[in-house]
């Protein structure tokens, strides 16, 4: 991985030295240009937005199949990381290269997607399926008990006295996460830099977004997925099994959010017991923005928020950064009331 | 229907007279068991809970940013009476202007979200909860930024200061308005609109009821009482506190009143607002102290620790540092209680009875089409 | 062996802990002390090492000042559904700490805001209050904050509030001058977090530098929940500062920004204030990137009220050794705080030698010359600190190192 990087710069200036002479703004002279900035944010924020696009599709699988906001979702991804930085420790990942690196990185994707997998199953059964009969906001209370006990394992797994997390009283306290993938450049315009990092969560997300519209669109339990979003009660009664079809859902939800949270720690480089609550808000805005159930739809919201909130960042105020990302959420959903994507709610008759 | 509506009368009565008692007989308790400052703090967040379920109880609509409105409320208050203000208008001109600006934010909020429907409106209030914050905190020259406001007006009547027993009264006796509020407009016409709305939109619609002014009616009244809720908290703390205060967990702990509580019900959030700030002010609080904080952490010797033996250090150690102590497990006792709570009690502790018979369903009975295509 | 130890220490420590909890019949009675702080979420580390130091304190007197057995009590003003400091939980604690008569003396509070609601409280019941972390101005000092500041924290007329904590305008203008006259910046780029500690620090290093002429190329509230901020430090790339300056903590995200910086090839200064003076921010952003590289480039500082652990001698030494011989490291900025409160506040006691809170409170007001780890200080009449001297400190190969000392020496005050 590491060689191919390596060869994939060396085309890159050569393709790009000459691109450097005909854009005479991207020079790499260390002081960036206007355009230079623009690209950059724009690099910044399509990469932001890819991590949040694939928490938010596991959001949104969740949304489309029983209607619940399901707050636990952030809070279950951070778990994740905190699980993929026990591996690191507990394996001394950190001092692996080449091959090695790239397999550990692989083991630590599937790990974590194993994992949040499984135990947003668990969630599920324990927390949410007795309440399927019940009105859609005492289960969103329960998401929300389910987000705090989260939190609070989150807590307890920060104190474990371990090598990496250094013990002590500071299980609050927010962790390094090795940087595992380097942060070199794969491509440079100018002063404008793509890195391994971005190449990363590139290669991670786009083949997971494309397996999934293949799982949903083509086999058995992407039918009967879509057969109990729509209705359940008529899905049950064409043989599916539904709390099942429910558990996978929630099981591969959780998967994709384990596999987005391994490329969040790996671009990010910091975990804390609290960092779910801003993963689970972004992809919650970003399913809402797409349209609740929708999975491009989803993509597109997470890619949209991720370059406004760079775009806001350089070209308004870092304070503002929310309420811009906000306010073009309400003025989206003002004019669009069901998403970008989403279908039209049809008026009950 | 006479026996049951005794009873109906019957037990509220018990409960108010138990309040209203309350700050009379704590003060002869030895200190650690005093209720009465804890109780206050329930009736506030009862006016908050009631204000949401104007809103989501009884219209349907849900609201992740009731937040926003109290924060208005507490920012109106303290400009209002503040003495580095020029109005300076006392705690009832305070509250007044807070009721003001609260039915003023909520209808700039329910005009261009009528449209905006089950939880793309909840996300669209969530929205404006946020951006109400980073606004109150961004506009310091007006709000004084994080800073807070302070001092404000205590609960008071006619220029008397009241002292603590007064203030309990003056805020349980605002708590009673409220609900008699309530009550009174679940039973007249607008009431009724609501509700219909909440069953359905359109069968309400071809009954005459015009969707768009009742939800604007129930928006504005939602923020007004939320505000006014607001306006206590500040009065009471004598401050404005900051407006991450008034973040969106407060908009949670609201609404998880509501549902636990019962949703559409007014007894239902009453007891809603006892149980779940009181498992916090009452109960986490009393068994912290009662284990009482550890020792300190000792310091780690697993590196010098060989096989099984380094398992047992680990597990030691960890138990020491972090399991011990009680304050580490609040949120997951916290959230415990509310899985639970819905598991056992789904429909909530007290849900509406009688006129209306069935809990609220769902705002929006169809399900969203095209899902995951 | 190492274990044995281990184990003796932790039966002492455990003897000495219930001995200082159980009441013994027959002496002056039972004193209580309780220190309000957010222990529930992020701030917890941070007031776990004030705790430690509070405890310190009170075992290394037995447990006992005089014939008086001190009783402490850990109160936590934050609840979990805030996740951090909540008024509600504060005011709560004030008031009880007022009403109970047997509590002397009460530590707190950690954040700013929390104690404008606590102060007017614990100042009606005449409770002295010492905080080991508040370092808003307007708190204590006239002119500093709003025109009614401080007078509104003190309805009963008198000063019942002291701090061991240099406040934000003395700290933001020794980090601004370290700046320009060590680093030989002459552009600055200034990030706050937007909270009354972080802003106000950046406030003052923002005008003090104005002043000193100093250019500031840019000035920005962040977002501290955000998960990176690379977007940000593209935009102080273009501003090309050298030096950045954060006014923030460790729980406001100073380590992903320090991280985001380095990752973005920023490679100027990064200074921080007494915030960020703790273990933690080190664990959280890894040691390579605090870090100068090969061309000198990068590296931390990070500015604090008083000398490091390291640096001190005669009685702030042997605090270090047992601090160390406690917990196994070196005792953090919070702790020292911590600690430097608590035994101000028991040393009140041994003079007042009475469990009335006026004479108590008055003894703490005429604290003076007070020797600690914090060096020798004495409260002036608004309830400060007179300590002014200040140390800028750096991390290298993962420790903090102690760079230099400024400001004026405490004893110039008299």
């Amino acid at each position: 991985m590491l060689r191919a990087a390596a060869a994939a710069e060396n085309l890159a200036i050569a393709v790009l030295g000459q691109a450097g002479a005909v854009l005479p703004a991207f020079g790499a002279d260390g002081q960036l240009s206007g355009q230079e900035v623009f690209s950059q944010q724009l690099v910044t924020g399509l990469s932001n937005g890819m991590i949040i696009a694939l928490i938010a599709i596991g959001y949104t699988m969740v949304y489309g199949i029983i209607e619940l906001i399901n707050f636990a979702h952030g809070d279950l991804c951070m778990l994740g990381a905190f699980l993929a930085l026990t591996i690191v420790g507990a394996l001394g990942m950190a001092e692996w290269s080449g091959v090695g690196g790239v397999g550990g990185v692989v083991l630590l994707l599937f790990s974590a997607a194993v994992f949040c997998g499984g135990l947003n199953w668990s969630i599920d059964r324990l927390a949410y399926r007795p309440l399927r009969k019940a009105s859609k906001l005492s289960l969103l209370v329960s998401a929300i008990g389910a987000s705090f006990i989260l939190v609070n394992l989150g807590l307890f797994w920060g104190g474990l006295p371990m090598d990496v997390f250094a013990g002590g009283g500071s299980s609050a306290a927010p962790k390094d996460f090795p940087a595992l993938v380097s942060n070199r450049d794969v491509l440079t315009l100018g002063d404008v830099r793509w890195t391994l990092n971005d190449l990363l969560v590139l290669a991670v997300t786009v083949p997971l977004m494309v397996a999934l519209t293949v799982l949903v669109k083509f086999t058995k339990l992407g039918k009967a997925m879509r057969a109990v979003a729509q209705n359940p009660t008529a899905a049950q009664l064409m043989g599916i099994d539904v709390d099942r079809v429910i558990g996978s859902t929630f099981f591969i939800g959780g998967a994709l959010g384990g596999f987005a949270t391994v490329v969040y720690s790996l671009y990010n480089n910091t975990i804390s017991f609290q960092m779910g609550y801003r993963m689970g808000m972004d992809a919650f805005i970003a399913a809402v923005l797409g349209g609740i159930g929708n999975l491009p739809g989803a993509v597109l919201g997470g890619l949209l928020i991720g370059v406004v909130r760079s775009m806001s960042d350089q070209y308004v105020e870092a304070r503002w950064t929310n309420a811009v990302v906000f306010g073009i959420l309400i003025l989206i959903l003002v004019f669009r009331p069901s998403g970008l994507l989403g279908a039209k709610l049809r008026e009950k008759v | 229907m006479a026996a049951p509506r005794r009873r109906n009368l019957l037990l509220p009565g018990i409960a108010l007279a138990a309040a209203v008692a309350l700050p009379f007989v704590d003060s002869r308790l030895p200190q650690e068991w005093q209720l009465s400052q804890p109780v206050v703090d329930v009736f506030v967040y009862a006016i908050l809970g009631l204000a949401l379920n104007v809103l989501t109880g009884f219209t349907g609509l849900l609201n992740l940013g009731v937040a926003a409105f109290a924060a208005l409320g507490v920012y109106a208050f303290a400009i209002s009476t503040c003495d580095i203000y020029p109005f300076q208008l006392g705690f009832w001109g305070g509250l007044c202007a807070a009721l003001l600006t609260g039915a003023v934010a909520g209808l700039a909020l329910g005009a261009p979200t009528l449209r905006v429907r089950g939880d793309y409106l909840a996300i669209v209030t969530l929205g404006f909860g946020e951006i109400v914050k980073d606004v109150l905190v961004n506009l310091e020259p007006i709000t004084k930024g994080t800073q807070g406001i302070n001092p404000l007006p205590k609960p008071s009547l006619f220029g008397q200061d009241l002292g603590a027993t007064g203030q309990y009264l003056l805020i349980l006796g605002i708590l009673l308005a409220v609900v008699v509020a309530c009550r009174s407009l679940e039973r007249s016409r607008i009431g009724h609109a609501w509700i219909s709305i909440r069953e359905d939109e359109l069968a309400s619609r071809a009954m005459g009821i015009q969707p768009d002014r009742t939800k604007m009616r129930a928006f504005a009244t939602c923020a007004a009482l939320a505000a006014l809720a607001g306006a206590l908290m500040a009065s009471r703390l004598s401050s404005s506190g900051e407006p991450n205060n008034y973040d969106f967990q407060l908009s949670i702990l609201a609404l998880c009143i509501v549902i636990v509580g019962g949703m559409g019900s007014i007894r239902g959030v009453l007891l809603g607002a006892l149980v779940m700030v009181g498992f916090n002010s009452i109960l986490l609080e009393k068994l912290t102290r009662a284990i009482g904080t550890p020792d300190a952490p000792m310091p780690d010797a697993l590196a010098h620790a060989q096989g099984l033996e380094k398992v047992g250090v680990f597990l030691r150690s960890w138990a020491q540092n972090v399991l011990v102590n009680p304050t580490n497990w609040k949120f997951l006792l916290f959230g415990l209680a509310l899985v639970l709570m819905m598991i056992f009690r789904p429909q909530g502790f007290l849900p509406p009875v009688g006129e209306h018979e069935d809990p609220p369903k769902d705002a929006d009975g169809a399900k969203g089409k095209g899902a995951a295509a | 062996m190492i274990r044995r130890t281990a184990s003796i220490v932790a039966a002492l420590t455990g003897a000495a802990f219930l001995f200082a909890a159980a009441p013994v019949p027959g002496d002056g009675g039972t004193l209580k002390i309780v220190s309000s702080l957010p222990r529930t979420g992020s701030a917890n580390s941070q007031t776990t090492s004030m705790v430690n130091g509070i405890k310190m304190a009170i075992e290394e007197r037995g447990g006992k000042v005089d014939d008086w057995t001190i009783s402490y009590e850990d109160w936590d003003d934050a609840s979990p559904q805030k996740g951090n400091w909540d008024p509600a939980v504060e005011a709560a604690n004030a008031n009880k700490a007022a009403a109970d008569t047997q509590i002397v003396g009460y530590i707190g509070t950690y954040n700013s805001g929390a104690s404008k609601i606590a102060m007017p409280i614990l100042n009606k019941a005449g409770l002295v209050m010492i905080s080991p972390g508040n370092t808003y101005p307007g708190l204590t000092k006239p002119g500093t904050g709003e025109p009614n500041e401080p007078r509104i924290y003190r309805p009963s007329g008198k000063i019942n509030y002291f701090r061991v904590v240099p406040t934000d305008d003395i700290q933001g203008a020794v980090a601004a001058e370290f700046c320009m006259k060590d680093l030989s910046a002459k552009k600055a780029f200034v990030l706050h977090d937007r909270e009354l500690y972080g802003k106000g620090i950046a406030d003052v290093f923002k005008k003090t530098s104005e002043g000193a002429g100093m250019q500031i190329v840019g000035f920005e509230g962040i977002d501290s929940k955000a998960s990176n901020y690379r977007s940000l430090v593209t935009k102080i790339r273009a501003a090309n500062p050298d030096v950045v300056f954060y006014g923030g903590t460790t729980q406001t995200n100073a380590a992903q920004i320090l991280k985001d910086l380095r990752a973005g090839g920023c490679k100027v200064p990064f200074v921080s204030p007494d915030g960020t003076f703790e273990e933690a921010y080190i664990e959280a952003a890894g040691k390579e990137n605090m870090e100068r590289d090969e061309k000198g480039g990068g590296g931390v500082y990070i500015t604090f009220g008083g000398l490091p652990a390291k640096e001190l001698k005669g009685e702030g030494a042997e605090f270090v050794k047992r601090y160390m011989a406690k917990f196994g490291k070196e005792p953090e900025g919070y702790a020292v705080y911590g600690y430097e409160a608590a035994r101000v506040l028991l040393d009140a006691i041994d003079r007042a030698d009475t469990k009335d809170r006026a004479a108590i409170l008055a003894a703490v007001a005429a604290t003076k010359d007070f020797t600690g780890p914090l060096g020798t200080w004495s409260f002036d009449l608004n309830g400060d600190t007179t300590n002014r001297t200040m140390s800028v400190n750096t991390v290298k190969n993962g420790k903090f190192e102690f760079v230099k000392a400024s400001g004026t020496a405490p004893a110039q005050d008299h």
